[in-house]
């Protein structure tokens, strides 16, 4: 091994820079080949799309649904138009750690670092558990697989709460039926479910009883928003909600699909509270959205045409009358906006533990030169 | 090559008096090498601390230390030259990781940085929990890079205690109970350094020869003949060991014995399972400290059992010094302080790659770091060379040398 060291070194150092070019070399930007795409919630019936519900109930927020097209994944759903996830540095991104979107509390994703650090795989006790419920099943069902390989079917519901379950999915089920979430426009646009469909079944369930009770209000927003009266009459919600709640004729059927657990006061301070102020958000939480007036802007709006940081969307919340009940913090649309930016950071640490490792290098070469010279 | 047992007697002698213990004449350190649990203590050490972070700054400053730490107090002994390949396992344990993420790309995200696509080879839907082929993002490489360059840590350090500590010296710190196991323990302690040897050997006799192939081809050649070397050498260090007690029952009665036996196997058991539970932060809590308390019992009581029948005296101790205590102790604070998460925040350990951000260079591992390559400031100069590294002696020496000097190394 005549001068073998110093060749070996080369040599090793050699591999190890071409296994980094390897890695690195040829960054094509690109993105993956997924067509997935958010939609406004109206272009969600009960045949197409896809509807994401995702509970912020926990932290006191709404339970926000959003739309997407169809050939997708869970996770890609849950990562377009405004929603971002962030996974474990144990698992990964495709365990959902955080979930966050642009329009609540500005795109603050929940459970906060302090909370869960999101280091390691969160505890079956409080952690994000998905539920699928396929067209015209009103239960739901907890998902076999993981976010990224499972594709949810046109017309269903993708349910992410927050919470503990048992590995079955057995206990920690949602509290609300499927029904109360799912679009039921039998057309994209917003052809509401009229009352009429409402009676038909307990499906028509919520969006009925939204039609009746913020019908008044319905028309008020409806000037601004013509075809999205069916999801609920934007700025209507609070009265739609205090108003609709109680003579709801169409609660029945979904009420007794749920289980009445009715926990959080919260839906019912906030339907209460509503009732008369003309609030435009309904938002009925202690989000800081509703704190700034933002013009109503229409729902149909394409997708990531608004900053992300206006917290628009609960202006055009569904008045989601089953609330009261089912939904404990209220059911609320969530438009596509824009992803929330996000910085990758300073270069400098980069830098300096670079700076590090290579003062120590150079101390070691020195050290080895030293010490062949001292054997000769 | 002399007998490389001299060198480690290079420490001066037990006994010099006057000066302060390991300082010479004119404050210069006299040289000597360190008790070998020193520098396993400080090495295992290291590779708890680095076994938590993904960082790969702090993972690369773990290998800087480590190299210095190799290059400054390393003896000229066979097995002190091995470094090199314990760095090259490493870079291919990395390597593999790559590859097998790449092959395997599941989870790659919409938001990913492509870098190129392999073919996609379908699976049915029963099997969907993997992917073959696909594309391959940055991340996910970058990913599986930083998981194994913390496995390349973990292999280096391993490496730098094999190449700083004598393995044969470290057998002899073997409590008296464990001699049963000693054959054992001394495969397992000595079986890397005395691979190196082997094919540092064998490839000197192959240049010796002009056998000038290379490459895959030359691996035949290498080998048939190194795992004939390294079983040999074994074979002769179990006897050398038997000629001198090991593995002898003494006084005590075979129930005595398997009562020990049995007692030690299942500490050591406990405190295997003990120490993963312990150390990996996913393994359920019930089992990290009852198991290794558990275990750490059952091997006391064994070592008691064991040592009260055994008595045997030893040649020439190795002593534990003011030296030992600070290698020793550079390790363990850095282990602590990446444990302890105080002062920095866990995240910073393990930087998000989704969405891709530079990695954070938190203070506090960083200063740990810093202290665990103290240790080779710290540390005495190694152990006196008798004569150069280049050795022209080749696999063809006498087996009754070759003997010797087995057994002089393993002396007790």
């Amino acid at each position: 091994m005549s001068g073998g060291p110093g060749t070996r070194l080369g040599r090793l150092s050699g591999a190890a820079a071409l296994t980094f070019a390897l890695a690195c070399g040829g960054v094509a930007v690109s993105t993956a080949p997924a067509a997935a795409a958010p939609l406004p919630m109206d272009q969600c019936t009960t045949t197409s799309g896809v509807v994401l519900a995702v509970d912020f109930g926990k932290w006191g927020g709404p339970l926000l649904r959003s739309c997407g097209t169809t050939p997708t994944t869970g996770y890609a759903l849950l990562n377009q138009g405004g929603w971002k996830t962030t996974g474990t540095g144990h698992d990964g991104p495709a365990f959902i750690c955080r979930i966050g979107y642009s329009g609540f509390q500005g795109g603050k994703q929940f459970p906060t670092p302090d909370q869960e650090k999101c280091v390691l795989t969160p505890p079956a006790t409080a952690y994000w558990s998905y539920w699928h419920a396929d067209p015209g099943q009103n239960t739901w069902s907890y998902s076999q697989l993981g976010a990224m390989l499972y594709q949810p079917k046109p017309g269903s519901v993708d349910l992410w709460i927050f919470g503990g379950t048992n590995i079955e999915g057995t206990e920690g089920r949602p509290t609300f039926s499927p029904d109360s979430v799912r679009a039921h426009n039998s057309s994209p646009g917003g052809q509401p479910a009229d009352p009429g469909q409402g009676t038909a079944g307990g499906s028509g369930g919520s969006t009925a009883s939204g039609g009746t009770g913020g019908g008044g209000s319905g028309t008020g927003s409806g000037g601004s928003t013509g075809s999205t009266g069916s999801t609920g009459s934007t700025g209507g919600s609070g009265t739609g909600t205090g108003t609709g709640r109680a003579p709801a004729p169409a609660k029945p059927p979904a009420g007794g699909a749920r289980p009445p657990a009715p926990t959080p006061p919260a839906g019912a301070g906030t339907a209460g509270t509503p009732e008369d102020g003309v609030t435009p958000p309904g938002a009925p939480e202690p989000t800081e959205v509703p704190a700034t007036p933002v013009p109503v802007e229409p729902p149909t709006a394409a997708p990531t045409d608004t900053p992300s940081e206006q917290p628009t969307p609960p202006t055009d919340a569904v008045a989601a009358p089953t609330a009261t009940p089912a939904v404990p913090g209220g059911v609320q649309n969530a438009p596509p906006m824009a992803d929330a930016s996000h910085d990758s950071g300073s270069m400098l640490p980069a830098v300096i533990g670079s700076v590090l490792v290579v003062v120590l290098g150079v101390a070691t070469v020195i050290t080895a030169r030293r010490r062949r010279r001292g054997a000769e | 090559m002399t007998v490389p047992d001299k060198r480690s007697a290079g420490s001066p002698p037990a006994g010099s008096p006057s000066a302060a213990p390991g300082r010479g004449a004119g404050g210069r350190r006299v040289p000597r090498n360190l008790h070998p649990l020193a520098w396993w203590t400080w090495a295992i050490a290291l590779a708890t601390a680095a076994s938590r972070t993904t960082n790969p700054l702090l993972l690369l400053l773990v290998l800087a230390v480590l190299g210095y730490v190799v290059t400054a107090r390393r003896s000229e002994a066979p097995w002190a030259r091995g470094f090199t390949y314990y760095l090259w396992v490493a870079l291919t344990v990395v390597a593999i990781r790559v590859l097998f993420r790449c092959v395997f790309a599941t989870g790659i995200t919409p938001s990913d940085h492509l870098l190129f696509s392999l073919p996609h080879i379908p699976t049915p839907a029963w099997y969907a929990g993997i992917r073959i082929g696909g594309p391959v993002s940055l991340e996910a490489t970058l990913s599986a890079a930083f998981d194994g360059l913390r496995l390349a840590c973990l292999i280096c350090c391993i490496g730098a205690a094999n190449t700083l500590a004598n393995p044969k010296r470290a057998l002899r710190v073997l409590p008296g109970a464990l001699y049963e196991l000693g054959v054992a323990v001394t495969v397992s302690l000595s079986v890397a350094p005395q691979l190196v040897q082997s094919v540092q050997r064998v490839s000197r006799a192959r240049r010796l020869r002009a056998g000038g192939r290379k490459g895959v081809r030359a691996l035949r050649g290498i080998v048939v003949p190194v795992l004939e070397d390294a079983l040999e050498r074994s074979l002769h260090l179990a006897a050398a060991m038997d000629s001198r007690g090991y593995g002898r029952a003494g006084t005590a009665s075979r129930r005595s014995r398997r009562t020990t036996g049995a007692l030690m196997l299942l500490g050591m058991c406990g405190l295997c399972a003990g120490v993963y539970g312990l150390l990996d932060g996913t393994a359920p809590a019930a089992l990290g400290l009852p198991a290794f308390l558990a275990g750490a019992v059952l091997c006391v009581a064994g070592l008691l059992l064991g040592g009260r029948r055994v008595r045997r005296t030893t040649y020439r101790p190795d002593r534990w010094r003011a030296a030992e205590w600070g290698v020793a102790g550079c390790g363990v604070t850095a282990a602590v302080l990446l444990f302890a998460t105080v002062g920095y925040d866990a995240t910073d350990l393990n930087p998000s790659l989704y969405p891709l951000t530079w990695p954070t260079l938190p203070l506090v591992p960083v200063l740990a770091l810093l202290l665990a390559g103290a240790a080779g400031v710290v540390s005495p100069p190694p152990g006196r060379t008798p004569e150069p590294a280049g050795d022209p002696r080749s696999t063809g020496d006498t087996r009754s040398t070759r003997t010797a000097r087995t057994t002089s190394e393993v002396s007790t």
